[in-house]
């Protein structure tokens, strides 16, 4: 018979604790009262382990008896606990050491698990109930996950009740599992190979940006249409919250919903205009498409001589109190320096200064003047969608000279 | 629009870049700034003029009508310039170190409206006479719209610090430091906004 399994539980629960102790010392004690004194394997465990527990003077140190799982929303990391949960979604392990990730849940949460190679566990499959012995809760970028180790013993059992995901308003999102109701309002270009699809997804109380992973049986959403997506995983990047749908179920609904779409409005002066501003070329290669160097050379993709031209602002605008780093868009940009790209691509081609001209073309055309911009901020810069040049307002004037004299 | 109660932020976040607004001031209280000072001990870090309306500012907004330019130097080449304001006048410098500004200035002729973002620096001359300048970041062709737009702002701004100026310690550190009325400075915005009507 082999104890070692049974021996490794125990000692990493030890070992957890901050304690040393002996694998085979704790085999040894497990094969006496197995072999020697006929003790059912589970009664040594539970014998060995109070032993150990006394012994150290741990407490809780005691395997779950049944009856004793933790319901899944009052997990915190650091934790060994027991569990019992439906699994609702696989998503294809990120690395060779791990064996399955996915997401289980019951009827207070869910939670992302990862299911280590090493653990030497059974194969999960989606929509069965599992109970997890063992198994320890610990932090990845934010949110709590569930561990599955050699430790931890997994078993099959019948289904424990009817799991109705609680749709999470936008605006309440956390890193974690959460199932929301929205509209899909913006789709982005691609920034990687690996992307199938990415933008933003707006409930009633915000919006946040999504993206789905390249994967067999995924596919991609229509803009402006309502979806019930269950149980996606909320991560934080660069202190924004994004979606991954991969591991989601997603619903496409009928009907409409009135969106947040999260827009700010700022006005002030264009203070300073940036490199990169002007025209610019991009990346041809699909999915990619970085702005080129000089060299016409991409990051990812080396030298690109057939490369795509592009008109963008990105530059400050200042109100005298607050100042914002805004970037506007091909289409927005032709209307307020007075130019198409083909007529800057034009210029750009038949003038010595080539690229320059037309940067500098946009600084006399924007540099010290007044706008208003909108647009949606995102990592402290608007992203513009609308942007108007400021008149001079007679009214103003008025309502100025009675509050400079009023006082006076 | 409100004023900056802060001038700068009591907590600047440690390795990000926040940028400083272009405070709007006119060339008559400008030149009544005296107090300069260095927020930090780092090479770097941001230097301030603490304004008589009772905010610090690291860089200004202003429009006005170029007047007067000249090259100068020969080493050191560097433009020196004079942009007027309903108020009065501004000095403004572009030298190698601001390679744009000086491209902009060689190709601006006097007398035409521009719009400068720029640095206020204070000297003293060695027969101790107080001298503000503005170095210059950025000096375009504008028209006189724009200058109308900026004379409201600028006005607007200037209120807004006197009105803010008795609730904080950047107004606190002004009526110390240059003790004067308030109601010169509404006066000014008042002549200021007075010229557009003509």
């Amino acid at each position: 018979m082999d104890f070692s399994a049974t021996a490794e539980r125990i000692s990493q629960k030890v070992v957890s604790r901050g304690h040393a102790v002996e694998k085979t010392a704790i085999e040894t004690k497990l094969r006496r009262l197995v072999e020697e004194f006929g003790v059912p394997l589970g009664e040594a465990e539970r014998t060995v382990t109070n032993e150990l527990a006394r012994e150290f003077s741990i407490q809780g140190l005691q395997t779950g008896g049944p009856g004793e799982a933790k319901t899944l929303d009052a997990l915190a990391p650091g934790e060994w606990v027991t569990v019992e949960g439906k699994v609702v979604a696989l998503t294809a392990p990120p690395s060779p050491s791990i064996s399955q990730t996915g997401i289980v849940a019951d009827t207070t949460a869910a939670v992302r698990f990862v299911i280590w190679s090493r653990a030497n566990a059974p194969v999960l499959r989606e929509g069965n109930w599992y109970r997890f012995e063992s198994a320890v809760v610990d932090q990845y970028k934010g949110s709590v996950n569930l561990k599955v180790h050699s430790g931890t013993t997994i078993t099959e059992v019948p289904a424990g009740g009817t799991i109705k995901p609680v749709i999470t308003p936008i605006a309440d999102l956390c890193p974690g599992i959460a199932s929301v109701r929205g509209k899909m309002i913006q789709e982005w270009e691609a920034t990687h190979d690996r992307i199938l699809q990415s933008g933003l997804i707006a409930d009633e109380t915000g919006s946040a940006r999504f993206v789905t992973w390249k994967e067999e049986g995924r596919e991609r959403l229509n803009p402006g249409t309502v979806y019930t997506i269950f149980y996606a995983t909320v991560d934080e990047f660069n202190g924004r919250l994004s979606l991954t749908l991969n591991t989601a179920t997603v619903v496409p609904e009928e009907g409409d919903i009135e969106v947040n779409r999260g827009d700010t409005s700022f006005e002030g002066v264009f203070v300073h205009l940036a490199p990169g501003s002007g025209l610019i070329k991009r990346c041809p290669v699909e999915g990619c498409n970085r702005v080129l160097s000089r060299q016409n050379y991409c990051p990812v993709h080396e030298i690109q001589p057939t490369f795509q031209y592009d008109l963008r602002i990105k530059g400050w605008l200042d109100n005298g109190v607050e100042t914002r780093e805004v970037l506007v868009q091909r289409a927005e940009t032709e209307g307020l320096v007075g130019m198409t790209l083909e007529q800057a691509r034009e210029i750009a081609e038949n003038t010595p200064l080539g690229m320059d001209e037309i940067f500098l073309r946009f600084r006399d055309a924007l540099l010290g003047r007044y706008f208003s911009c909108r647009g949606r901020e995102m990592d402290g810069r608007l992203l513009v969608s609308g942007c108007t040049p400021l008149r001079f307002q007679p009214e103003r004037l008025a309502d100025l000279l009675n509050r400079a004299g009023g006082s006076a | 629009m409100t004023n900056g109660a802060a001038a700068f932020p009591a907590t600047r976040r440690e390795g990000s870049f926040e940028r400083e607004p272009a405070r709007r001031v006119f060339a008559g209280e400008l030149r009544e700034s005296r107090v300069h000072f260095k927020e930090g001990q780092d090479e770097k870090s941001p230097s301030f003029v603490l304004l008589p309306t009772g905010a610090c500012c690291n860089r200004v907004f202003f429009v006005g009508t170029l007047t007067e330019k000249k090259r100068q130097g020969e080493q050191n080449l560097f433009y020196r310039a004079r942009v007027v304001d309903p108020t009065g006048t501004f000095f403004v410098m572009a030298g190698s170190y601001q390679p744009e500004a000086m491209q902009q200035m060689a190709r601006l002729d006097p007398p035409s409206f521009v719009a400068v973002v720029g640095k206020p620096t204070v000297y003293q001359t060695p027969d101790g006479a107080v001298l503000i300048s503005v170095r210059c970041e950025s000096i375009t062709p504008v028209d006189k719209e724009t200058r109308d737009q900026w004379v409201l702002d600028c006005a607007a701004a200037t209120l807004d610090r006197l009105e803010k100026a008795a609730s904080t310690p950047d107004g606190e550190r002004a009526r110390k430091e240059y003790g004067m009325d308030p109601a010169i400075f509404r006066k000014m915005a008042y002549e200021a906004l007075a010229q557009l009507r003509l």
